[in-house]
């Protein structure tokens, strides 16, 4: 997709933006600043009040999630008696049984980077909404954090696999395009180099797991810093990127680019549009087939079978003939198949 | 309005094209992957289904007419073949959908195995996803629970905890943390805790911001979350859907399936499995149902995906598959639900799927016994390639007690019926109730039995038939009997010492009338749940035994055979 595509982007609540609609903001820009909550201290009420415990929530100023600074009234008693915060911090709750309060001192501000260029249209509790003027590639699937960096292709062949081998130095902080899939072990030494992100056309759901646990157990340790994503463009298992999608990719290396592993979204910065997809494709078109046992190849779409016809598993449905690339003819469920369009002449 | 004034609203728009009238409705489903539509014609005074077809949904509408009318034409009266695209797209139609979005809800409890799981419970059974939850014993520290509730992107929160007798210290503590993490914002918030606790709570937020509903779990040893359950349903209309909830699959597929109850006055079990949604409906004789409506419960279930998934779903594969390939098709059919599973393992897999998820279903429901009928909605078990493989995902997964029959929705047709008004709906699934459901035949299940022996005699009296029996099933053995569509048997069966077939007494013999289908009469002493063996490929070999089980050719065994 080619254009500009509305992008939110989400931010704790509580978070004070730096930004305002109509801004234009890069990827590394500040977007806000959160300041996350520390252990809560309690805070003496029905004490200082001199009221029975049971009595304090009635007698509040202010309300949990309110933001208080130092001094600042906690609870007001009926004869002008002030409970105050000691220390500035979020308030989050009294008791009524022992009549405190529990106030959690704010830690220091922590930035809130949006990973995105492009222009702020909306800004809620919660929420940035950006328009990005980008090339937008949907993916099937992806983990890990939103990262930008540079497209850089890690392989020769689209249908080669990524290998831990072929990521050194000049790959930090880029976004590497690799083939039909990746280890675990590739993607875990990826985001010890300082990858920003990786983009495959399939990878064993094994595989992700196993980094995904990995990364898991190293954030538990606290051994884990920066952050990387995965961007899945075709399947699970050992699918390549289309050659048409590669060879896209390839033209646009150094440009650069937002990943979004968990939304699978990819957006390039400064390109023309990326060879599009659609479902249901017509007679004579280039496909890409869906599912076993053509997972990933392409072909061109020679008929549509007239009826229903089943296929191996016994589902009777609209059937298209497919020539695949390696020469061979078979019929394969239409549901299955899309078209792969090719780029337009503007591009 | 009744279904048949749109439908002459058809025949004055084909008489103004001076041709012949054509009286035709179409009823619609539009699923999150598949689009199920019918046509429903008035042929010879009588309303039938003239034709169903399923398509993604991604292809569109036009599509969806081309192959209808490829159906329809064969068989069409020739002065209307012609001009069959332009009726379909002037038909009346009566539509249904899935919810385009599932609610997000943000949970805080005190415990996570009691008030926690009620409550997560009822929100994941009323068609809410659970997009954060924090309980006070979840062993993290209270600023991090604090944080992760601050970044959870909610429509609403639901705070639960507390016996009603009890003080819950605790609880008022999560409530007070929902209340900070909420911040500003305006979203809903449900107390579902102790009621004692009810004022205390809404201080803590702004006036109407709290609406009290009863405690799922009022002691430790009770769990009710059905109170809770409605609530969340009517919430989650007003949140989501707005703008009327009969034409949500979940709500019109409920409706349906209570009608269908109230009007054959008999207790019936619906099953809808989509590719996003799975709706469970209980309805009794008088057509009071209750159902529960799980978002992430269809074949893209993260459970299926998470830890430990796809080893489970391996070992319920009559095939020797490998985790690593049931990992990847399962993903596959996650990021591309559109898709049909092409090989036979692939649709293995799916099937395997299926049968894990209702058998979920059916373990959160309690022991399901005395349904006189359980409908399989949805594609992957009303379009099943087999009526064989439907009915054993029916009865693999739901395992219910007792003697019930088995049929699947195959056209797509209930759903959207139970979109009609109130008025409507009796009279639409009463005209077309001889094409409504595929009759997969009916099901003797039991329970228990010592292994490798005798579990039941079953004998079956068809009128103007010899009489079949009696059978002795073996437990962990089925055995399948011919009976017709439209057939009936009256069914006298005898259980051994430590069998039963869920009744409320543990009667030895039991009778009972069925009617028949595609598979008979289906005798199962499988024992519920299904029991099999730990080694891999003792438990492969009996579970291909009891595919080829439901695969083979219903035979009339002699009188005293074993199965």
């Amino acid at each position: 997709m080619n254009g500009a595509a509305l992008h939110r982007v989400r931010i704790p609540r509580g978070t004070v933006p730096s930004v305002m609609v109509g801004s234009d903001v890069q990827p590394d820009q500040v977007l806000g600043l959160h300041r996350r909550p520390g252990n809560p201290v309690r805070v003496l009420l029905a004490t200082r009040l001199r009221v029975r415990p049971e009595a304090v929530a009635s007698l509040l100023v202010a309300r949990p999630g309110a933001r208080l600074a130092e001094g600042d009234a906690i609870a007001r008693g009926a004869d002008g008696r002030e409970a105050v915060a000691p220390t500035g911090g979020l308030l989050l709750g009294v008791s009524v049984v022992d009549g405190t309060a529990l106030l959690a001192p704010l830690g220091p501000e922590e930035p809130v980077i949006g990973h995105v260029h492009g222009r702020v249209r909306a800004v809620e509790d919660g929420a940035i909404t950006v328009e990005v003027p980008g090339t937008l590639v949907r993916g099937v699937g992806g983990t890990g954090e939103a990262v930008h960096g540079e497209l850089m292709v890690a392989v020769h062949d689209p249908g080669e696999e990524l290998r831990a081998t072929a990521i050194d130095v000049g790959a930090t902080g880029r976004i590497l395009v690799g083939g039909s899939r990746a280890s675990a072990e590739t993607l875990t030494r990826a985001r010890a180099m300082g990858v920003a992100g990786i983009v495959l056309g399939g990878v064993l759901d094994k595989e992700l797991r196993d980094f995904e646990a990995i990364q898991r157990r190293r954030r538990e340790i606290g051994g884990l810093s920066g952050a990387f994503g995965v961007l899945l463009l075709e399947g699970f298992g050992k699918v390549g990127i289309d050659p048409q999608r590669f060879g896209w990719f390839k033209a646009h290396a150094g440009r650069m680019a937002s990943l979004f592993g968990t939304d699978a979204l990819l957006y390039v910065y400064d390109a023309t549009s990326a060879p599009g997809r659609r479902t249901l494709p017509r007679v004579g078109e280039r496909v890409i087939a869906h599912r076993r046992p053509f997972q990933g190849r392409a072909g061109v779409l020679v008929a549509e079978l007239d009826d229903l016809h089943a296929t191996p598993s016994g589902i009777a449905t609209r059937m298209g003939l497919v020539r695949f690339e390696d020469g061979r003819l078979a019929p394969v469920p239409l549901a299955n198949l899309e078209a792969t369009l090719p780029v337009p002449p503007s591009a | 309005m009744t279904l048949e004034q749109p439908v002459a609203g058809v025949t004055r728009a084909a008489g103004e094209q001076s041709g012949p009238a054509a009286e035709l409705s179409l009823l619609v489903d539009v699923g999150s992957a598949w689009t199920k539509a019918v046509v429903v014609a008035r042929a010879r005074g009588r309303w039938r289904i003239a034709a169903h077809a399923a398509q993604p949904s991604a292809w569109g509408e036009e599509q969806l007419v081309t192959a209808l009318v490829a159906r329809l034409s064969s068989g069409a009266d020739r002065r209307v073949a012609d001009r069959l695209a332009d009726l379909l797209a002037t038909a009346p139609r009566i539509a249904c959908h899935t919810p385009r979005r599932a609610g997000r809800i943000g949970l805080a409890a005190v415990s996570a195995e009691l008030s926690g799981a009620s409550a997560r419970r009822a929100a994941e059974s009323a068609g809410w996803t659970v997009a954060e939850a924090a309980t006070a014993d979840d062993g993290r520290p209270l600023a991090e629970r604090l944080a992760a509730l601050q970044a959870a992107d909610v429509d609403a929160w639901l705070l639960a905890g507390g016996f009603d007798d009890g003080e819950a210290t605790q609880a008022l503590e999560m409530a007070g943390l929902v209340a900070a993490a909420r911040g500003a914002s305006r979203t809903p918030v449900l107390w579902a805790g102790s009621p004692g606790l009810v004022d205390q709570v809404a201080l803590l937020f702004e006036p109407g911001a709290v609406e009290a509903v009863a405690n799922p779990r009022p002691s430790a040893g009770e769990d009710d979350p059905r109170p809770l359950r409605h609530t969340l349903e009517g919430l989650l209309q007003q949140l989501v859907e707005p703008g009327g909830v009969r034409q949500l699959t979940p709500v019109s597929f409920r409706r349906a399936v209570a009608e269908l109850a109230r009007s054959a006055e008999r207790r019936v079990l619906g099953v809808d499995l989509g590719a996003r949604y799975a709706s469970w409906v209980l309805a009794d004789e008088t057509g009071t149902a209750e159902s529960r409506v799980f978002a992430g419960g269809g074949l893209s279930a993260a459970s299926l995906v998470g830890p430990g998934g796809p080893a489970r779903l391996a070992k319920l594969l009559p095939l020797a598959i490998d985790e690593l390939a049931v990992a990847d098709a399962l993903q596959n059919l996650r990021a591309r639900p559109g898709t049909l599973p092409q090989t036979e393992d692939e649709l293995a897999i799916m099937h395997a799927a299926a049968r894990q998820l209702l058998a979920q279903g059916a373990a959160e429901e309690g022991p399901i016994s005395g349904i006189d009928l359980l409908i399989g909605s949805g594609r992957t078990l009303a379009a099943a390639p087999r009526p064989a493989q439907a009915a054993q995902l029916l009865l693999d997964g739901v395992r219910p007690l007792g003697v019930t029959e088995l049929a699947v929705d195959a056209a797509g047709a209930l759903s959207p019926l139970g979109a009609l008004d109130d008025a409507e709906i009796r009279e639409g699934l009463g005209m077309l109730r001889d094409d409504l459901l595929t009759p997969l035949g009916a099901a003797v299940v039991c329970r228990g039995g010592r292994p490798g022996g005798v579990a039941m005699r079953v004998t079956a009296r068809r009128a103007g038939w010899p009489t079949i029996g009696p059978i002795e099933v073996r437990s962990g053995r089925l055995q399948l009997l011919p009976l017709g569509r439209g057939q009936s048997a009256e069914l006298e069966i005898e259980l051994e010492a430590g069998v039963t077939l869920g009744g409320p007494r543990r009667a030895r013999r039991a009778q009972a009338t069925v009617t028949g289908g595609a598979l008979g009469l289906i005798l199962d002493a499988r024992d519920v749940p299904l029991t099999m063996p730990r080694r891999a490929d003792d438990r492969r070999a009996v579970l291909a035994g009891w595919r080829d089980a439901f695969a083979r050719e219903p035979a009339t065994p002699a009188s005293g055979e074993q199965a």
